[in-house]
């Protein structure tokens, strides 16, 4: 695939095979236009990194992609179902889009284990132990397994964002989306979220990932996105981003946080 | 600014400091440090004694308690047909097993939640500590009654309690819904015991029987009934928000009493001609329900308010649909949040019960009062020593309600972020 391809935002990296489409979408809220006119598209397996300034809108982008946030025009379409007001639709899209927060949104009242089994046994119906069995090998996966009978409040920041991780993927998603997950975290932790993230996106997980950790977005995306004012301003691959930016904003941008 | 450098602490010096005195050190600390507070102490004291010393004299010496002896029965159950006591004793004993067994099942559940709970032997211990307010009311109710029978057979439903109890222990969780059934039968049963197959029918309870029947049928009612309000006022639905608003504040601003007079004397006019009227008891205890349903829903929408938004949308995204979301997500944490405020309503609920006296109601107060009038006892200034027992009475209830809901609000603030 050459550069230049990369560089559009609608042609899909990973196998090629467009999982997330997004269409000329905007998002007003009251008079203040968060996205203003958004094309872009995911392929399968593709890992897309989204930087920008705060107010670029890149938060409110994904959070379109699972219908957090109703999109006001244009069209998002997810693993070929669009989003449209029918419910059915929405909680299909769902169940296959997993979601990772900045304040990780752990349910404070449930321990560890009953948050990552919760959605499996009531949304895809799991017997119980099918759910344990899972929830016991996420949580090898993200390195905490001794954590599984505490609460989130006994948690240190980053065991909570690898707990919320677990607890996401433990619906099996085909797609992740993480909204800066590692910004509300002290630096000792952000590596160990990190290094979950970048193991995840080894194992071919579709990923849009919103976050200003360039070295992370360096080693794993295989796009990069620059947002500012609603629009995207820039696509390309880590190289030509850090190498050979074109826009005068990325430039600035880069300048600001580099 | 002081510029003096600070020596860093001897390595001796750090280990954490001592606080507790020795009784003489904290007594000549804390009560006669000043001479101004020496006299401060011995003056409060003084006065402390005397108003123990008098509440004691009128407890053991004074008061005249064979009021109460003679009226065990009536401040008990009043009006209730005494050859049907048979039924009370049936649907105490059905009851105590039910209850006993329901609390078995929940402390096996529990304990295997927890894992780390504490040895068998003091279970026992906490039990009775956590009972204790109760235990008191029955033993000065024994005490009066002065009736070995009767204290057998409360022995015996004590005892029924806790073998159910044990029994309870022994039913493994997953079985613990099918349990729950059994509970609940159980209470029914107990209640048809007495009131179905000619039995006596609530419109001839009294005493403490019907207040404790109007205080349990009203929290019963009134909880769910309150969260469904506080939740419909949140709708999205502008119909439904306006209902659950609109019934909220009008009865918010009316007096619980406006609201008995009017199920007493107004509902006959509002009903078709020829139906039958409702009994007054059901009457006071849909007032009592309806009022206080208004008032959980504004505590129940409190809590609501104080779960943040993110957990709602951290449920929709891991695709729970908008009612699990609510019943497993939003609820808990709301409801844990507003435990005091809620329990607070129910001991209100409580001692309310006592003013459907006003439309003719014989309850616990009722009674208390109605016994002076007793030809033996009239006009010898006896309420002192009936309002005595009745508050008495009161008092436990509400402050066994009161030390639940704070051992409820410990357990479930094991996750407190």
């Amino acid at each position: 695939m050459t550069d230049s391809a990369l560089g559009s935002g609608t042609v899909p990296g990973g196998t090629g095979e467009p999982m997330i489409v997004v269409e000329g979408v905007e998002k007003w809220f009251d008079h203040f236009q968060a996205l203003a006119g958004v094309d872009l598209v995911v392929g399968r397996q593709e890992v897309v990194v989204v930087s920008g300034p705060s107010g670029s809108g890149k938060s409110t982008l994904i959070r379109c992609i699972n219908r957090l946030e109703k999109h006001d025009r244009g069209r998002i379409v997810v693993d070929g179902i669009e989003l449209s007001d029918d419910i059915r639709h929405i909680q299909e899209i769902r169940r296959e889009v997993g979601m990772v927060f900045q304040q990780f949104n752990l349910f404070p009242h449930l321990s560890v284990l009953e948050n990552i089994t919760l959605a499996p046994r009531q949304v895809r119906r799991w017997p119980k132990q099918q759910a344990l069995e899972k929830a016991y090998e996420l949580l090898l996966r993200v390195h905490i397994p001794e954590q599984a009978h505490k609460y989130p409040g006994q948690l240190s920041g980053g065991q909570q964002q690898r707990a919320a991780i677990a607890r996401a993927l433990a619906m099996e998603p085909k797609i992740m989306l993480f909204d800066e997950p590692t910004s509300a975290l002290d630096p000792e932790m952000i590596k160990e979220v990190l290094d979950v993230m970048e193991e995840l996106a080894g194992s071919g997980m579709t990923m849009i990932v919103v976050t200003h950790e360039m070295g992370f977005a360096r080693a794993v995306a295989d796009r990069m996105v620059l947002m500012a004012d609603g629009e995207i301003v820039e696509v390309g691959t880590p190289e030509h981003f850090f190498v050979n930016p074109r826009e005068e904003r990325t430039k600035q941008f880069l300048s600001q946080i580099l | 600014m002081d510029t003096t450098t600070l020596e860093p602490l001897a390595v001796s010096e750090r280990t954490p400091p001592k606080r507790g005195l020795p009784p003489r050190r904290w007594v000549k600390e804390n009560l006669f440090s000043t001479w101004f507070n020496g006299i401060l102490t011995v003056l409060l004291a003084a006065i402390l004694g005397w108003a123990l010393y008098k509440v004691a004299r009128f407890v053991f010496v004074d008061a005249r308690w064979e009021i109460i002896e003679v009226n065990v029965t009536n401040l008990l159950v009043f009006r209730f047909p005494r050859e049907e006591f048979w039924r009370l004793w049936v649907a105490l004993y059905v009851l105590a097993a039910a209850v006993g067994l329901g609390t078995g099942v929940a402390a096996r559940l529990r304990g295997e939640e927890e894992r780390e709970g504490r040895a068998r032997s003091s279970a026992a211990l906490t039990t009775l500590r956590r009972a204790a307010p109760l235990l008191a009311v029955v033993g000065v109710f024994l005490w009066f009654a002065k009736s070995p029978e009767g204290t057998v057979l409360v022995a015996g439903a004590a005892a029924t309690w806790m073998a159910a109890r044990a029994g309870g222990r022994y039913v493994p969780p997953r079985h613990a819904r099918r349990a729950g059934a059994v509970v609940l039968l159980g209470v029914a049963a107990s209640y048809l015991v007495v009131s179905a197959f000619g039995g006596v029918g609530w419109e001839r309870w009294g005493g403490l029987l019907l207040t404790v029947f109007l205080a349990v049928g009203g929290i019963v009612i009134s909880f769910p009934l309150g969260v469904l309000l506080a939740l419909g006022r949140r709708s999205s639905l502008r119909a439904v928000r306006l209902v659950c608003v609109g019934y909220i504040e009008l009865v918010r601003g009316v007096p619980l009493i406006t609201i008995l007079f009017l199920g007493a004397f107004m509902l006959g006019f509002f009903l078709p001609p020829g139906s039958d009227t409702p009994s007054l008891e059901s009457r006071a205890l849909v007032g009592l329900v309806l009022f206080t349903a208004a008032y959980v829903a504004e505590i129940v929408r409190g809590g609501l308010q104080s779960v943040p938004r993110e957990q709602t949308e951290a449920a929709q995204a891991l695709g729970l649909s908008p009612l699990k979301t609510t019943r497993l997500i939003v609820l808990p944490q709301a409801l844990r949040a507003v435990i005091p405020a809620l329990v607070g309503q129910f001991i209100s609920l409580f001692k309310d019960t006592s003013l459907v006296f006003i439309i003719g109601l014989t309850e616990l107060l009722a009674v208390s009062e109605l016994i002076t009038k007793q030809p033996e006892f009239l006009a010898q200034g006896l309420i002192i020593e009936t309002l005595v027992f009745a508050g008495f009475v009161y008092w436990a209830g509400s402050y066994w309600m009161s030390r639940e809901s704070q051992r409820l609000e410990r357990r479930l603030g094991v996750g407190e972020r």
